[in-house]
């Protein structure tokens, strides 16, 4: 489109490993002004990614945490009905009671409307709403513009945010809203990449603990009947507890001792299977 | 342009809508598409919506810029069949010679080329004849090992792969666990669960919602008014009854039962029960079908509201199911004929539910399938079928 998009192109950033696929789509997203709808299991970067756009282009990002009750004109505005009242009770805020301008306060999405500059909107785990709320809030996305119905004002917005989207896939997304996103899945790093996302957050760490560590992680990932499987957000703070254990040897895992099983496995029956199985192995 | 490519996309199934298409257009006019590579990308992150959809993506884009084979499921079955027919083989020549009325020894005597091409030979052969003696021969869809779209294809070699990388990576078909399509396995258990998670009955809305209702006063001024949400209701009780006789079911047991295991949490109750092909006098309480039973007669004891969810392929000899003494096991004691034990527990229970991991086109080819969905609604053991049959036993109490 612009030149302007193609000069703000997305390369990575200094905390996240991009693969090569993902970053040609967030750019050809940016390009298309379309938000981006990324799956994928927990623990795989979502939301990691939103922050290192962010990062890399120097805009301000807006989170908006997407909760299952949530309603979304809580995401536009609020209208703070509960001070206006206790403002005409008192009248001591010097606040303009019979203006109710005063008492709107703007949600995420508004927020993000109305800064001054261009933001990343993060729209995270939009799958624990329902499905009025998902295509409403594309509906706004689309327009790039809502309505205060209190105070019957349009707002639009002063810059079109690069918006990203997350999903834990617990329900489907329903076609229309699917259809007014691009998409992508991200798959569970292999252990090659797992090795760089490692070096990454691990600058220092010794390579015979990286490397035992990644392949006992993998083959606990592999265990079967495992309901919540140990991502790398895991593996990261598993391998943080182990380096901060002076008597921990890297070597031990090798032959099947694995320590702090609990930071890997949070579910009490995953973490009960992992034990035996463990204990089987040995 | 590409759409050719588009149409082939729209005929294996994929939702693809002229929309997103007209999108990938504009995509590629802002220059960033400038390689095959490219497009591969830009055209599945604008064009698939699901993950479940990049597998046959990954195929269609193989096939359409490289020319490799498309998916043809009648072809994938007869693999797949082959695959298993050469396992039995090597467990146990005996019977399965015997079985195809050849002599073990004359098999022995081939080498494993020569063996797969007799076995095709015969396969083809079988599938004009369809005598149901032999049902593991001809439908490919009672084959344990899965049908078309979950496996990769058995025997079939993927294609060639040179030169460019996109076609390379597209046949690499890193999604295939993903697809949508297929039996449920190991790997769809956390997502077979998610939708078992859904079996949650609605209570009344008799919940006070003090935020809602706060805002809504001051909103009138300081005029109460209250908000009532839904509470939720007690939670439910499930009967699990599985058929775990035989080969047939046999990859599937272990599957659904941690399926439910897991979800324990979210029952009132769970029982498991086993059978094997059909329900007789007795329901098994040990997997063995030997020591522990329980009367069919005795389950109007248990509340009927419980949802009773059977497992099981229903696909056997039509006797089986209708006559008086159908059971083909001695420890099943059989004195009405089976089909009528299944309608006293249909009648029993107000919700129920049979999911068959036999694929849901390859029902009409037996009939007892048929009989049986008849009296229990019955749903494909997928991700998709999980689902319906979730909300088909959700739905409301009556």
């Amino acid at each position: 489109m612009t030149g302007h998009h193609n000069s703000s192109r997305f390369t990575g950033a200094s905390r996240y490993v991009l693969d090569n696929e993902l970053a040609k789509i967030v750019n050809i997203s940016m390009a298309l002004e379309m938000p981006l709808l990324l799956k994928g299991e927990p623990g795989t970067g979502k939301t990691m990614l939103a922050h290192a756009i962010a990062e890399s282009l120097g805009m301000p990002l807006v989170v908006l945490n997407v909760k299952s009750s949530m309603k979304l004109v809580e995401a536009l505005y609020q209208y703070d009905t509960l001070t206006r009242l206790n403002d005409s009770r008192f009248g001591d805020s010097g606040r303009d009671v019979s203006n109710i301008e005063n008492y709107i306060r703007m949600g995420k999405i508004g927020r993000a409307f109305t800064s001054d500059t261009k933001t990343v909107l993060l729209i995270d785990e939009i799958d624990k709403a329902d499905t009025d709320f998902q295509d409403d809030m594309l509906d706004v996305l689309d327009q790039m513009e809502f309505d205060i119905i209190e105070i019957d004002k349009t707002v639009r917005a002063k810059n079109r945010p690069v918006i990203i989207i997350t999903s834990n896939a617990k329900k489907d997304l329903s076609d229309p809203f699917l259809g007014r996103c691009n998409f992508h899945h991200i798959a569970f790093p292999d252990p090659r990449m797992m090795q760089d996302i490692i070096q990454v957050h691990f600058p220092d760490i010794d390579n015979t603990l990286a490397q035992n560590a990644i392949m006992a992680f993998y083959k606990l990932r592999e265990m079967s009947s495992i309901e919540k499987r140990p991502a790398t957000r895991e593996l990261i703070n598993w391998i943080r507890a182990m380096s901060s254990d002076p008597d921990f040897n890297p070597k031990n895992l090798d032959k099947g001792d694995i320590p702090f099983l609990g930071v890997l496995f949070k579910k009490s029956q995953d973490f009960a299977r992992a034990v035996t199985t463990l204990a089987r192995t040995r | 342009m590409f759409i050719d490519f588009f149409y082939k996309l729209k005929n294996l199934g994929i939702p693809v809508s002229p929309t997103s298409f007209l999108t990938l257009h504009k995509a590629i006019e802002t220059g960033l598409v400038m390689s095959l590579d490219d497009f591969y990308t830009a055209s599945r992150s604008i064009l698939i919506k699901s993950e479940r959809y990049f597998d046959v993506f990954d195929q269609v884009f193989a096939h359409h810029f490289k020319g490799a084979d498309l998916p043809d499921p009648s072809e994938k079955e007869l693999a797949e069949t082959i695959r298993f027919l050469l396992e039995f083989w090597l467990k146990d020549p005996k019977t399965l010679a015997d079985t195809m009325g050849i002599d073990e020894n004359q098999l022995a005597k081939l080498t494993p080329e020569e063996l797969v091409e007799y076995f095709k030979e015969r396969l083809k052969d079988q599938e004009g004849r369809h005598d149901g003696g032999n049902r593991w021969i001809g439908t490919g869809g009672t084959s344990p090992v899965g049908h078309s779209g979950y496996h990769p294809g058995g025997m079939r070699v993927g294609g060639i792969s040179r030169n460019k990388s996109a076609v390379k990576v597209a046949l690499e078909r890193r999604y295939k666990d993903y697809s949508k399509r297929g039996p449920l396995s190991q790997a769809m258990m956390g997502e077979a669960l998610k939708r078992l998670r859904n079996l949650v009955p609605e209570g009344p809305k008799d919940k006070v919602n003090v935020e809602a209702s706060i805002y809504q006063t001051m909103k009138n001024a300081g005029e109460i008014e209250i908000v009532f949400d839904r509470s939720l209701r007690d939670r439910l009780k499930v009967i699990l009854a599985i058929d775990n006789g035989g080969w047939s079911m046999e990859p599937y047991v272990q599957t659904v039962q941690t399926l439910f295991d897991h979800a324990r949490a979210q029952f009132k109750e769970l029982k498991i029960f086993y059978f094997h092909n059909t329900i007789y006098d007795n329901l098994w309480q040990d997997p063995g079908r030997r020591r522990d039973h329980m009367n069919v007669e005795e389950f109007v004891r248990f509340d009927p509201q419980t949802r009773f969810i059977l497992v099981g392929d229903a696909s056997m000899a039509p006797y089986e199911l209708l006559a008086r003494d159908g059971t083909i096991y001695v420890q099943d004691r059989s004195t009405m004929p089976s089909i009528e034990r299944l309608k006293f527990l249909a009648d029993t229970f107000a919700r129920t539910a049979w999911l068959n991991p036999v694929p849901a086109k390859m029902w009409p080819y037996t009939p007892t399938i048929d009989m049986v969905a008849k009296i229990f609604p019955m749903f494909e053991l997928t991700l998709d079928g999980l689902e319906e049959a979730v909300n088909h036993l959700a739905t409301s109490h009556n």
